[in-house]
């Protein structure tokens, strides 16, 4: 799984986890050593997988609010076709 | 020869490199290709000032994510001083951020964040089928691949697998983050 270069979603050997926990948080973003003046929102998830072996990792990511409205968005059209097979 | 240094077009080229350098942490932009390239009239005991200056400028500008009335007043102020700025410099500046704010500021906010970033996210339903003893069950599965991946690293893919109940528990979170959002986004 790790830093496979491999086409994506073809291979039925891909390994897929198995989604146990979803936490998120909303933060904002204020100053860095690189910017003094920030002010931007961000959202982080982290996810807490298992695969076929019963293994757990967690993984964690960051998103920007239009990143979040996007897999917001992502996730409804999965659910409207889910629906519907 | 402060004439040279005074002329606006070679000063958007200048800013350009600047950016590069400090936002966009683009190697290989020296003070000698700057002069060379865009000054080259200009005699580098001359120019090292000069970039210094603009850099400082460029620096104060993004750092302290002014909006456009900050900076008018800003720049003005620069007018104004000793050793400062023309006016006509002070609009190629001005013109300059506003066509580049969001660009450097995305790059800005891409160096702070240490954690993975969302690259990429693909996804398809799978009508599973079952078959136990004679009756066949149908379960649709969805597949869906997250690409995750640090600052300058190469990416990890993450392949989940949920079923209809899994997807409804996930939207009602995201929903949740939303409703945050708003709320964080609502003025004071």
């Amino acid at each position: 799984m790790e830093g496979s270069s491999e086409p994506r979603l073809d291979a039925k050997s891909q390994v897929t986890n198995q989604l146990i926990d979803f936490q998120w948080k909303l933060g904002m973003a204020v100053s860095s050593d690189s910017c003094r003046s920030l002010k931007y929102p961000y959202v982080t998830v982290m996810l807490k997988v298992a695969d076929h072996s019963g293994q757990v990792k967690t993984k964690s990511f960051e998103m920007t609010i239009p990143q979040f409205q996007n897999f917001y968005r992502q996730f409804k059209e999965i659910a409207a076709i889910i629906e519907t097979v | 020869m402060a004439g040279e240094l005074e002329g606006c077009k070679p000063l958007s080229g200048l800013l350009s490199g600047l950016a590069q350098d400090n936002f966009f942490r683009h190697p290989g932009i020296t003070e000698e290709l700057l002069r060379s390239q865009l000054y080259p009239e200009v005699p580098p005991e001359e120019f090292r000032p000069f970039l210094a200056k603009m850099r400082g400028i460029l620096k104060s500008i993004a750092s302290g994510d002014m909006d456009f009335n900050q900076l008018e007043a800003f720049l003005t102020a620069q007018t104004k001083k000793q050793g400062g700025i023309t006016s006509d410099q002070a609009a190629v500046i001005s013109k300059f951020w506003k066509s580049h704010k969001t660009k450097i500021q995305e790059s800005l906010m891409n160096q702070s964040r240490w954690d993975n970033g969302l690259r990429g996210l693909n996804w398809r339903v799978d009508g599973k089928s079952q078959s136990r003893h004679s009756s066949q069950i149908h379960t649709p599965v969805a597949i869906i691949e997250l690409e995750l991946g640090k600052s300058g690293q190469e990416s990890e893919y993450l392949c989940l697998e949920f079923d209809e109940v899994k997807v409804n528990q996930v939207l009602k979170k995201l929903s949740e983050v939303e409703e945050s959002i708003s709320t964080l986004m609502q003025p004071a």
